[in-house]
C-alpha cells in the first residue's frame, strides 16, 4: 500500500506538468482543427484585443460601459463625447457577469468612472461563459484573476487555454501583434466602440415563442457586482439595449426579467419598451443596433441621463 | 453520481482510503463501507429509490435463508416465486408498464374498442435491470442449491448494492462475488496498479470516443430527415462506436474499481467488434448478460439439445427477452429479432462455436478471410444498431430507406474529422491489444515505467483535449 501511495504521489505532479507542457506544444504545433478544448484565439471578431489594449493606456472618465456585443456595438463613445461626457466602452461578446467582474478587478481603479452603464441582456445570463472567457483569455494578458475566473467556471476548455495563453504571455509570442483597426465591415474606434458599416437588415427570420432561463448562479455573480459598485459609491445605471422587436417579442417573460432586475436595482432601462425602432432600418441583424440605430439610441440615454439626477451631470454643470 | 463526474473523483478516493486505512482490514466493516458508500453513490441519483434495493435485499435475503432450511417442494417453489415475482414485479412496473399499457389500448383500438386508460408518469429508477437480475440469480442459484445462502446480512447487501457495478454490470454470479465478500482481502500493488489502468481506460473509452461520437450520432439521428443516406449510414457507425465505447468503458472502470478494492468482477466485452460471426460477437458483447440469459432462460428451456424448432425457438425467446430487457420499446425487440436471424444459421448448422480463439492470433495482421468475415459481421451489426438506435420503429424503416436509396452515394453533409481520427487510434490499440482484458494491459509487460507513465499522461491530455464539457450519462443506465 505504501509503494502504491508513493506511486501515486509521484505519479500525479510528473503528469500535471507533463499535461500542462503537452497542452502548449499541441496548441503550437496541431492545426488548429484538432483542438478541440483549447481555443485561443487573438483578434477575434469584437475587436477585444483592441479595446483591451487601448484601456491599459486610458485613465480617468466620466462613463464606463459594460456588457455583451450590445455594448461595444451599441454605446459609442464619439457620441458621448459629443454631450460632454468621456467615456470607455469595456463590452466583450457574451459577457456575463463573471467576465463583467473580471474586467471590472482589473481596470475599475485606473478608469475611476463617475457612471457605470451596465447593459444587461437576458442572454448572458442563461449561458455559462465559457466562450466570452476564452475571448479574454486569449486576447489580455495572463494574471492572477484570468486564474480565478478560469476556476471559477471550471471548465477544461478554459483551462487548456489558459495554460496554453501562460505560455504565450511568458514566450512573449504575440507580443508585436496589432489587431487591424478595420476588419470586413467593422471599424474599432478609439474608446472600444465598434462601428459596423451596414445600413439595412433583411429580415426573414420567424422567431419560435421562447422564454428566458436564468441561470441562478450568473444572479448570484450579477447581485455581487452590484454589491461591489455599491461599496464603491459608484453610481450605476443598467439598461436593456434594443433587440429587433420580432426577436424580443418572441420570448414570452420579458416582464419577469425587467422585474428581477428592478427588484435588484431600481436605476433600469429597457430600451425596447422605451423607443420605437424599426427592424430593417435601424439593425444590421437581430440584436444589433446599425449606425443609425445606435445614435438614436445613444441620444435617448443621454437624454435619461440628464434627467436623473446625477453625480455625474453636476460635474458637468460645473 | 457518474463515473466520469468531479463527484465521483472525490467519492472514490475517500471511500478506498476509508476503506483500507479507517477500517483496520475489518471484514466486517469493510462490507459496512462498502454498503454505507454503495447507497450514498445510488442516492445521489435519487434517494427515493434506495428503498427499492433495500427491499430487494431483505427479500431475496431471507429467501435465501427459506430455501436453505425449507426441505418442502412446494414451499421451497412459492419462496423462489416470492424472489421472481418481487424482482420482476418492480422491473416490471418501473420499466414496463407504460409499454404494455400503450400496446394494450392500440390493440383495442384496432379491433374498434376505446378504453380510455392513462399512463402513468414513472421514473425509471438507474440500474433496475441490473440488480433486480444479480438478486434474481442468487435466489435462482440457491433454490437449485448450487449455492450456500448468505447468513451475512451486511456482506450480502454489499453483494447486492456494490457500487461499482450497481448500475449497469457487470450482472455478477452470486457463485463468483458473494464468496468474495466473505474473505479477507488482501492489497495487492499489481491488482491495483491494474485497476486504476483499466479505470483510464474505460475513461478514455466514454469520455472521448463514446462521448464524441454521440456528438454527431445525436445530431444525425435526433434529425435523419435532414440528412442523405450517406451521412445516415456515418451516424449508424458512429452510434456503434458510441455504444461500444460508452458500455464497455463503464464496465472497464467498474472491473477497475472493484480492483481498487481487492474484487474481481466477470469479464463484460472481448473486443466484439473483432468477431468473425454473429455468435462469436456475443460471446464477446455484454458477456454478463449473454451468460446470464444462457443460464437461467436458454438452458432451462432445454437450450440447443431437442429438435430443430426447438432450438429456433429458444433462440429467439433470448434474443428477443435480451432485446426486451433493454427496454420497452418495439425497436429492442426487432433488434433482438434481427441478431437471432443472424444467429441461426450458425446454430442450425453448427457453425456457433467455429470462432474461439482471438482473431489473428499470434500475428499482426488478420488474412483476407478473416478481415472479410470481422467486415461482414460489423456491418451486420451496425445494420441493427439502426434500430437499437432509433425512436420507433418508423424512424427506424425510414432511415434504412435513405441509406439504401442513392443518396447513399452522396458527399456525407458531417464531417467529422477529428473523431475519425480517434476512432482510428483507438482501433489500433485496441487491435494491439485484443489478446488481453482490456486494450491497454499489455503495456504492463512491453514498457518498463517511464514510457508507461509517458503512454498515462498521453491518454490523460486526450482526455482533456477531447472530452465533452457537459457530462454525458452512460447509455446504459437507462436500462
Amino acid at each position: 500500500m505504501k509503494h502504491f501511495i508513493k506511486s501515486l504521489l509521484l505519479f500525479l505532479p510528473l503528469m500535471l506538468i507533463s499535461y500542462i507542457v503537452l497542452v502548449f506544444l499541441w496548441g503550437y504545433f496541431v492545426p488548429s482543427f484538432f483542438e478541440h478544448n483549447l481555443k485561443f484565439r487573438i483578434g477575434t471578431n469584437g475587436h477585444l484585443n483592441s479595446r483591451l489594449k487601448e484601456v491599459k493606456q486610458s485613465s480617468e472618465v466620466d462613463i464606463l460601459f459594460l456588457g455583451s456585443s450590445h455594448t461595444y456595438r451599441g454605446f459609442d463613445t464619439r457620441v458621448f463625447n459629443k454631450h460632454g461626457y468621456s467615456s470607455f466602452n469595456l463590452g466583450s461578446s457574451s459577457q456575463t457577469p463573471l467576465q463583467t467582474q473580471l474586467l471590472l478587478d482589473k481596470h475599475l481603479t485606473s478608469l475611476n468612472p463617475k457612471l457605470i452603464i451596465y447593459e444587461v441582456y437576458p442572454k448572458t445570463f442563461e449561458i455559462d461563459g465559457v466562450e466570452s472567457s476564452l475571448d479574454i483569455i486569449s486576447n489580455d494578458n495572463f494574471d492572477i484573476s484570468s486564474i480565478i475566473m478560469s476556476i471559477k467556471l471550471n471548465n477544461i476548455k478554459v483551462y487548456n487555454t489558459l495554460i496554453y495563453a501562460f505560455f504565450m504571455d511568458i514566450l512573449k509570442v504575440n507580443a508585436n501583434y496589432k489587431e487591424p483597426y478595420a476588419r470586413g465591415n467593422d471599424t474599432y474606434i478609439s474608446g472600444g466602440f465598434v462601428q459596423k458599416n451596414i445600413s439595412y437588415f433583411n429580415n426573414n427570420e420567424k422567431y419560435e415563442p421562447n422564454i428566458w432561463v436564468l441561470d441562478e448562479k450568473q444572479i448570484k455573480r450579477f447581485e455581487n457586482i452590484l454589491t461591489i459598485l455599491k461599496k464603491k459609491n459608484i453610481e450605476l445605471i443598467l439598461v436593456q439595449a434594443p433587440i429587433t422587436s420580432s426577436l424580443y417579442k418572441s420570448y414570452s417573460n420579458n416582464n419577469y426579467f425587467d422585474s428581477l432586475i428592478v427588484s435588484k436595482h431600481n436605476k433600469y432601462y429597457n430600451f425596447n419598451e422605451i423607443l420605437n425602432l424599426n427592424d430593417s432600418l435601424h439593425f444590421y441583424d437581430s440584436h444589433h443596433l446599425n449606425q443609425s440605430g445606435v445614435e438614436l439610441f445613444n441620444i435617448k440615454l443621454i437624454e435619461i441621463l440628464r434627467m436623473n439626477n446625477l453625480k455625474i451631470n453636476k460635474t458637468l454643470n460645473k | 453520481m457518474l463515473f466520469n463526474s468531479i463527484d465521483f473523483a472525490i467519492f472514490l478516493p475517500l471511500v478506498f482510503l476509508f476503506y483500507w486505512f479507517v477500517s483496520n482490514r475489518n471484514l466486517k466493516f469493510q462490507n459496512l463501507i462498502i454498503v454505507a458508500a454503495s447507497y450514498l453513490f445510488y442516492g445521489w441519483w435519487d434517494w427515493r429509490f434506495l428503498s427499492l434495493i433495500l427491499f430487494s435485499t431483505i427479500i431475496d435475503f431471507f429467501v435465501g435463508l427459506g430455501l436453505k432450511n425449507e426441505s418442502n417442494q412446494s414451499k421451497r417453489k412459492i419462496l423462489i416465486w416470492t424472489s421472481i415475482l418481487v424482482n420482476l414485479g418492480f422491473l416490471g412496473f418501473f420499466k414496463y408498464y407504460n409499454f404494455f399499457l400503450d400496446n394494450f389500448i392500440s390493440a383495442f383500438s384496432f379491433f374498434g374498442s376505446e378504453i380510455n386508460v392513462s399512463s402513468l408518469n414513472i421514473i425509471l429508477p438507474v440500474g433496475i435491470s441490473f440488480y433486480t437480475f444479480q438478486t434474481m440469480s442468487y435466489s435462482i442459484d440457491v433454490y437449485k442449491r448450487k449455492l450456500e445462502p448468505s447468513s451475512d446480512f451486511i456482506a450480502f447487501s454489499a453483494f447486492v448494492c456494490f457500487f461499482p457495478q450497481l448500475v449497469a454490470g457487470p450482472i455478477e454470479r452470486a457463485s463468483n462475488l458473494l464468496p468474495q465478500f466473505y474473505s479477507k482481502r488482501n492489497f495487492i500493488y499489481s491488482k491495483a496498479i491494474d485497476g486504476l489502468r483499466q479505470i483510464l481506460w474505460g475513461l478514455f473509452k466514454k469520455i472521448v470516443i463514446a462521448d464524441n461520437c454521440a456528438e454527431y450520432a445525436n445530431a444525425i439521428f435526433n434529425n435523419s430527415s435532414d440528412y442523405s443516406g450517406s451521412t445516415l449510414l456515418l451516424g449508424a457507425l458512429l452510434f456503434s462506436f458510441q455504444i461500444y465505447g460508452d458500455f464497455s468503458g463503464y464496465s472497464d472502470i467498474a472491473i477497475g474499481t472493484s480492483r481498487l478494492f481487492g474484487f474481481d468482477l466477470m469479464r463484460n466485452f472481448a473486443f466484439p467488434y473483432f468477431s468473425r460471426d454473429i455468435a462469436e460477437f456475443w460471446r464477446r458483447w455484454h458477456i454478463s448478460l449473454s451468460t446470464w440469459f444462457r443460464d437461467y432462460l436458454y438452458i432451462p428451456l432445454g437450450g440447443s439439445k431437442g429438435g430443430i424448432w426447438m432450438k429456433i425457438r429458444n433462440t429467439f425467446i433470448i434474443f428477443i427477452v435480451s432485446g426486451f430487457w433493454h427496454g420497452a420499446n418495439w425497436t429492442f425487440i426487432v433488434w433482438g429479432a434481427l441478431n437471432a436471424l443472424y444467429f441461426l444459421p450458425l446454430l442450425l448448422t453448427n457453425n456457433n462455436r467455429n470462432n474461439l480463439h482471438t482473431i489473428a492470433d499470434g500475428k499482426f495482421l488478420p488474412s483476407l478471410k478473416e478481415f472479410s468475415l470481422m467486415l461482414l459481421t460489423f456491418t451486420l451489426t451496425v445494420f441493427a444498431w439502426i434500430f437499437f438506435r432509433s425512436e420507433n420503429m418508423s424512424h427506424a424503416i425510414s432511415i434504412i430507406g435513405e441509406i439504401f436509396s442513392n443518396s447513399l452515394f452522396a458527399i456525407p453533409e458531417i464531417r467529422p474529422r477529428t473523431t475519425i481520427i480517434l476512432l482510428v487510434l483507438f482501433i489500433l490499440i485496441e487491435w494491439l491489444g485484443r489478446d488481453s482484458q482490456f486494450a491497454l494491459a499489455p503495456i504492463q509487460n512491453m514498457f518498463n515505467r517511464p514510457v508507461r507513465w509517458a503512454v498515462y499522461t498521453f491518454i490523460v491530455f486526450l482526455i482533456g483535449m477531447f472530452m465533452q464539457t457537459e457530462e454525458t450519462p452512460f447509455i446504459y443506465f437507462q436500462f
